[in-house]
């Protein structure tokens, strides 16, 4: 077991080495990919802490953009620090979940899908609509960036990159300690039978609105990066086309695990970005990344991450009970 | 103290026109191993699922421990003591077994939503855990706490469902069935299970189609036919009773 | 103002016409595949570049490109079924996927075969009829309403009176009753798939001189058209014809004294009150005890 330790370690480490030295391999328009894709990581973990309780969204991203479209807001007109207003967004993108639960959890599964997206699309054609505050079909330009830290400017992709590393690494820890805890045990037990964990009393809407409402928070504070770096925001930036990007990197890497949306996303986003790109292939890409898609679902049904778990277990051969923790987690 | 713990007053329930439970009377002993049976289609389902908040009441009312309860959710209601169970192997399946009484201890494992993060709350979780075993060992089930739950033999998945109802620390336990789809010897362990729950202070109230398996448990049978409350007393006075008798024989030349 | 009035109304007869025909084509899949297509709007999309590339680009006849359209895009439905629907009968979410795979794959075919730019169709006719002082039908919009009533008659017809009509409703009600039946699941899938996509590619053909197709035309459709069903209860086909033409009386009008954006809003809350309020939808059947 100690060996094994050693391992995870010496993994983590290099881990994170390789995320801190990242930059300097990378050319500047890459790096800021690199920088979106950050982001983008928190968008999928967060979304998948939402999945947990066994509602699929179609409305993360314009909960995303409540978040961006909020912070933006409180910086440009209000004045308040982007720090803060980034907080404050990420905490109504929050309080807007906590209000749209209410008519959202009367519905379940498939309804709860098309509830989501009627939702999400209402509260994008309110920014579309109205031009104040929400700037119309045009949104929101010269959102103030995040104010230089001494020597360090962040409109660099480079210093921004490593502020969301820090930003998105303390939210990913706080998302995982969730979920380890009791409190995903109990999104976990909803999932799979909410009406027996009714009758040990566990409060189903409470719970499903705490998931929709944490996952909501984060994707928001992900919305909040996201317009201080590209410096702008509009309708179209959220609609239900990114959303498909969302559910794409969700269901091609896997959601059993935590890492599964991480890996969905960051393998795509190099295929896409960095291979393809490369190719030659541009305006083809979308239709490559449908074909990725639909193979995926087709021969990869339980996401990539199923692939690591196979190797993982080829190469740990004294189980042991950790198998049952493990049949929970690929269930 | 014996007094009645769950109490059902003209309970009535419809649905669009067809009234499936009418005027209802009985009451639950504090203590006591209480059958209610009655033959196919005689409301008893019914009554345990307005019982246990699964549905209201059209008409008449549920009283425990003296509060009316009728209409209130079966979360709510387990938040003040009464549990239900559910009809054959509803259990979280993809969980390992010591987690499905883990979660049955989400009432007594509270704590605030920091500590989940900071890792405060692990003098609760580790008490929840601790608990949990002392449970399965309850239920000789304690080798088995790792398991995953869907690998169980069916008996063993029968008694963890009962597990997982009295990690909730009811002072009242609902059973759905318990003997349904049961062998001989797996009712006989089964019904010697609830006597060992009744032990430990908690009243048992069942809901059960076959007859003989409650014969020899409870302490007060009521019984049901066509919605209504057809008769109510000790085992023996149930056994000799004609409608009874009747009723059973009706429902199976109806059957057959 | 009354032939505002008016014209209003002849122009929401017109956009439930074409709306039906997508929304139906929607349910039907839906009923018989038991997923959701999200490539639904483009394959109305699909049915527009038919006309583009045979009517506008090849000088083929205008009804002839819309029966191609027809049959091309019911093709499309066909390989859809072929390769993800069936592969995929026991994943719903693994087919909604798949589904999102196939619009950008064709979304992005139109792209590289036409250009993103809008396509601007000659419409075959100019000619239209006045029916008031005011109040104008163009020959091209009756011939849609026409062509609508017509196909949604044909297909009533089919699903009422013929053998497979029939097995295709007892495989919307219950897959593993129809299957019981001796109805070969493989056909009545293939033919449902062929039927829903075929319809909204007439739908994309014959509006096409009307709306500018352009690739990305199918985002608003789809939305639309979920709208439809929602309301109109998931899986019933006569009511989604009656929620086409409610919502399109509600999103005209709403458009024409108000707003475009004010129209979508009150559509999709019109949706969100159904499902909160009745989620089986307004002509739905009763929620079971």
């Amino acid at each position: 077991m100690l060996e094994h330790r050693i391992v995870k370690w010496l993994f983590a480490l290099a881990l994170l080495a390789g995320l801190v030295l990242l930059p300097h391999v990378l050319s500047f328009s890459q790096r800021e990919i690199a920088v979106l894709l950050v982001i983008n990581v928190l968008l999928v973990v967060s979304y998948r802490l939402m999945t947990l309780t066994g509602e699929w969204s179609l409305g993360h991203v314009v909960i995303m953009g409540v978040g961006a479209y909020a912070s933006a807001l409180f910086a440009k007109r209000l004045g308040v620090p982007v720090p803060l207003s980034m907080l404050l967004g990420a905490g109504l993108a929050g309080l807007v979940a906590g209000i749209l639960s209410f008519p959202l959890f009367r519905m379940k599964g498939f309804y709860f899908l098309i509830g989501s997206f009627a939702a999400g699309e209402v509260i994008r054609l309110i920014w579309k609509f109205f031009s104040y505050p929400f700037g119309g079909p045009k949104g929101i330009k010269l959102i103030p960036p995040v104010p230089d830290l001494g020597s360090v400017a962040f409109y660099e992709p480079e210093n921004y990159y490593y502020l969301c590393l820090v930003v998105v690494g303390i939210s990913l820890f706080i998302l995982y300690r969730i979920e380890h805890s009791r409190i995903g045990l109990t999104f976990h037990a909803i999932h799979w039978q909410d009406k027996l964990a009714e009758s040990v009393g566990v409060d189903t809407f409470r719970y499903r609105m705490l998931a929709f409402v944490l996952a909501s928070f984060f994707a928001g504070l992900a919305g909040a990066l996201y317009a201080h770096y590209v410096g702008t925001v509009n309708p179209t930036r959220f609609d239900v086309e990114e959303m498909g990007f969302v559910l794409i990197w969700a269901i091609v890497g896997g959601t059993a695990t935590f890492y599964g949306p991480i890996l969905g996303v960051v393998v795509l986003t190099v295929i896409n970005e960095i291979v393809l790109r490369s190719l030659g292939f541009d305006t083809a890409r979308p239709m490559i990344y449908g074909a990725i898609l639909i193979a995926s679902v087709l021969f990869l049904p339980n996401g990539l991450e199923s692939l690591v778990e196979k190797v993982k277990a080829a190469f740990s051969r004294p189980k042991q009970a950790k198998s049952a923790q493990q049949a929970r987690e690929s269930a | 103290m014996n007094g009645p713990i769950l109490e059902v007053r003209d309970l009535t329930r419809a649905f669009g026109g067809i009234i499936a439970v009418n005027n209802l009377n009985f009451a639950v002993k504090e203590g006591s191993i209480h059958g209610l049976i009655g033959p196919n289609g005689a409301g008893k389902t019914t009554t345990f699922n307005v019982i246990s908040g699964f549905y209201s009441p059209t008409r008449g009312q549920v009283i425990y421990q003296g509060q009316d309860v009728s209409g209130m959710k079966t979360a709510k209601l387990a938040e003040i003591g009464l549990i239900r169970t559910f009809q054959g192997t509803t259990l979280f399946k993809e969980f390992s077994v010591i987690d499905n009484v883990r979660v049955g201890c989400h009432r007594s494992s509270r704590a605030s939503f920091f500590s989940r993060i900071t890792g405060a709350d692990r003098a609760i979780e580790a008490a929840a855990t601790e608990r949990s075993r002392e449970l399965l060992d309850f239920f000789n089930m304690g080798h088995l706490a790792d398991d995953p739950t869907s690998t169980l033999p069916h008996g063993h998945q029968r008694a963890l469902g009962m597990a997982v109802a009295l990690a909730a620390d009811p002072r009242i336990i609902l059973l759905d069935e318990p003997f349904t789809g049961m062998n001989p010897e797996e009712t006989q362990r089964m019904m010697d299970l609830v006597r060992r729950v009744r032990k430990r202070g908690v009243t048992v109230m069942l809901v059960e189609h076959d007859m003989k398996a409650v014969m020899g448990l409870c302490d007060i049978i009521t019984v049901m036919n066509f919605g209504s409350l057809l008769t109510e007393g000790t085992p023996s006075t149930v056994r000799n009773d004609r409608k009874v008798i009747e009723a059973y024989l009706g429902s199976a030349i109806d059957a057959a | 103002m009354t032939e505002l009035l008016l014209q209003t109304v002849v122009n929401a007869v017109y956009a439930a016409s074409y709306m039906s025909l997508i929304a139906v084509g929607l349910v039907l899949i839906f009923g018989v595949m038991g997923v959701i297509n999200f490539a639904h709007g483009e394959l109305y999309m699909a049915g527009a570049y038919t006309v583009v590339a045979l009517y506008s680009q090849m000088n083929v006849p205008f009804l002839a490109a819309v029966a191609a359209g027809l049959i091309f895009v019911g093709a499309l439905g066909i390989l859809m079924e072929y390769a993800f629907f069936r592969p995929l009968r026991d994943n719903p979410l693994g087919g909604l996927i798949a589904s999102i795979g196939f619009l950008l794959i064709l979304q992005t075919t139109a792209v590289l075969g036409f250009g993103v730019r809008m396509a601007h169709i000659k419409p075959p006719t100019q000619a239209k009829i006045e029916l008031m002082e005011g109040v104008v039908l163009t020959h091209q919009r009756l011939f849609v309403i026409v062509a609508a009533i017509a196909l949604l008659s044909a297909l009533y017809v089919f699903l009422r009176k013929t053998k497979f009509g029939w097995a295709m409703r007892a495989c919307a009600q219950d897959k593993e009753a129809a299957a019981l039946q001796g109805i070969s699941l493989n056909q009545i899938t293939r033919i449902a798939m062929f039927i829903g996509a075929g319809l909204a590619g007439v739908a994309g053909a014959l509006t096409a001189p009307l709306v500018s197709p352009t690739p990305y035309m199918g985002h608003s459709v789809i939305v639309t058209a979920f709208i439809i069903i929602i309301v109109g209860g998931i899986g019933q086909l006569e009511g989604a014809v009656v929620a086409a033409i409610l919502y399109a009386f509600v999103h005209t009008f709403v458009t024409t004294f108000f707003d475009g954006v004010v129209a979508d809003i009150v559509g999709l809350v019109l949706m969100l009150v159904v499902l909160v309020i009745k989620p089986t939808g307004l002509f739905g059947a009763k929620e079971r005890a």
